[in-house]
């Protein structure tokens, strides 16, 4: 574990390096912020009308919160560096080193999600209370334990993440699985609660990995109360069991058929 | 000169050719990575019909306006990608002095750099505004204007990335400014002009002009209006201008370190 934890270290190092470019990112966030904003302001007739059991200002801060979620998670280019090492047969430089493939790329991945983390949420929250001028109501512990959960969400989504890219070893280039995969967590579990959809879909959802990378942390934000805390927890360590198990299994099945030409 | 321009969009044409040919010597890829594209814009769909089913009017437009919205910032980001796929790779060519090989050949520099390559899922962007255009109701007057429509957006996106990373040619890397840039335009082109107002509806005018490029296009195709055609059509040529004379007034500066490499 020590090793990972060098290799999380380092990148960290490395990411300090590049703050400016995390900064300059957050301008994108800004924005879409200010569109939500200017949609949901088009879509409530009146601040304290209730659509779906949610008034503007909570159905705004859900939305700040996926988006935060949704900018420290995304993983476009983690995907493709996967994709491309296994494309490429990059991947077999990482077989005689003394680490995982999975373990060296999950650390490497975590250590920019914590630096995004560290400026899209403390900006983010600031953001969103400049624009609505309130702030849910949450005591000490209850934010603790929905940092929890937005750990334990960024942990899932890059497992999941990890098996797409690995999913090249079947399909050769597994980059548009990212793309549904991506745009299915945005559309069903950034945009709006899940509650504003049919019950058939919600019950989809509620099952789905929108649930714990999405959907669970910022209704908890929004909204916090120990039952569901406790049903997103336990659903959490569901996915995050099975979606470890399957990177494994996708790996090693994987590298046992793996024919690199040349070098 | 005509024959020239002639020549020149000849050229431009064959190397497109060639970058489909090289693409597709792996069929399965590129066929799965059109198809996925059109399914991955078609998951915003359900975005907006629940949005819909909350109001029947946002910022003035229905479910199928906006659909027709989606499918033209859909079809023009398409053009961008498919035709001129290097443009939003032309900071890092600039800097890492790959133009020397694009100053030998006897033609246009520019058009040169940004039509070696193709992005196969630009074409799934592509169909998927014409599916779009479909389920809004296709007539053959909407059909010319929808594909006139993309073709303008696209050269408008394409410009305006190539005038901020020509940025390069000046302050080194512009890369970050420029796929900011082009963030922007896509953003606010897949919602509604009418939710904006105030300042905003004029910065989606001039600064970022996604107003030009997506909202009055929509709007002609819903009331036909042959002054807001005209404005299109004219912002258009002059971006693309603005875009080669920025071009090349940098490319007075270009300098490299004589990088050896070879072009098949």
């Amino acid at each position: 574990m020590r090793k990972y934890l060098y290799i999380f270290k380092s990148e960290i190092m490395t990411n300090i390096q590049y703050i400016g470019n995390v900064l300059f990112g957050f301008i994108g966030f800004f924005v879409m912020m200010f569109i939500f904003l200017n949609l949901w302001q088009a879509i409530y007739d009146d601040p304290n009308e209730l659509i779906a059991g949610y008034n503007m200002n909570q159905t705004i801060w859900y939305v700040a919160i996926t988006e935060v979620l949704w900018s420290i998670i995304s993983g476009r280019k983690y995907t493709k560096k996967i994709v491309e090492d296994v494309k490429t047969g990059n991947i077999t430089y990482n077989l005689n080193k003394p680490y995982s493939y999975i373990g060296y790329s999950i650390f490497n991945h975590l250590a920019g999600c914590f630096i995004r983390f560290l400026v899209y949420f403390i900006l983010g929250l600031l953001l969103v209370f400049i624009f609505l001028g309130s702030f849910p109501s949450l005591d000490i512990v209850q934010i603790l334990l929905v940092l929890l959960t937005i750990f334990l969400a960024t942990l899932i989504n890059t497992l999941l993440l990890t098996f797409i890219g690995l999913f090249s070893f079947i399909v050769e280039d597994s980059n548009p699985f990212y793309w549904v995969y991506s745009k299915l967590i945005l559309v069903l579990g950034v945009m709006f609660p899940i509650e504003f959809f049919p019950p058939i879909v919600q019950t989809f959802i509620n099952y789905s990995p929108i649930y714990v990378v999405s959907y669970g942390p910022a209704r908890l934000f929004v909204n916090f109360n120990y039952s569901d805390f406790i049903s997103i927890i336990i659903a959490q360590l569901i996915y995050l069991i099975i979606s470890f198990l399957l990177c494994l299994l996708i790996y090693k099945k994987g590298v046992k058929k793996l024919n690199v030409n040349g070098g | 000169m005509l024959m020239e321009v002639k020549n020149q969009i000849k050229i431009s044409l064959l190397s497109i050719k060639y970058a489909i040919m090289r693409e597709m010597l792996n069929k399965i890829s590129f066929i799965t990575n059109i198809v996925f594209m059109i399914i991955n814009n078609s998951t915003f769909i359900i975005q907006w019909v629940v949005l819909f089913s909350i109001k029947n009017d946002i910022g003035g437009y229905s479910l199928n306006e906006v659909l027709l919205l989606w499918g033209l910032a859909s079809s023009s980001f398409g053009v961008s990608r498919f035709f001129f796929k290097k443009a939003f790779d032309l900071s890092t060519t600039i800097n890492n002095g790959k133009l020397d090989s694009y100053l030998v050949q006897p033609k246009n520099v520019l058009l040169s750099v940004i039509t070696t390559d193709v992005e196969p899922s630009a074409l799934g962007d592509m169909l998927y505004g014409y599916i779009v255009l479909l389920i809004y109701g296709i007539t053959f007057k909407l059909f010319l204007l929808f594909t006139l429509f993309s073709i303008c957006s696209g050269l408008i996106i394409t410009a305006i990335t190539i005038i901020f990373n020509s940025l390069s040619f000046w302050f080194g890397k512009s890369d970050l400014l420029a796929e900011k840039m082009d963030g922007f335009m896509t953003s606010f082109a897949t919602y509604p002009g009418g939710i904006f107002k105030g300042v905003t509806k004029w910065i989606l005018l001039t600064i970022i002009p996604v107003g030009i490029a997506n909202y009055m296009p929509v709007d002609v195709m819903r009331n036909f209006n042959l002054s807001y055609l005209l404005i299109i059509l004219g912002f258009t040529i002059f971006i693309v201008t603005t875009a080669f004379i920025v071009f090349y007034k940098g490319l007075k500066r270009y300098s490299s370190s004589n990088l050896m490499i070879a072009k098949i």
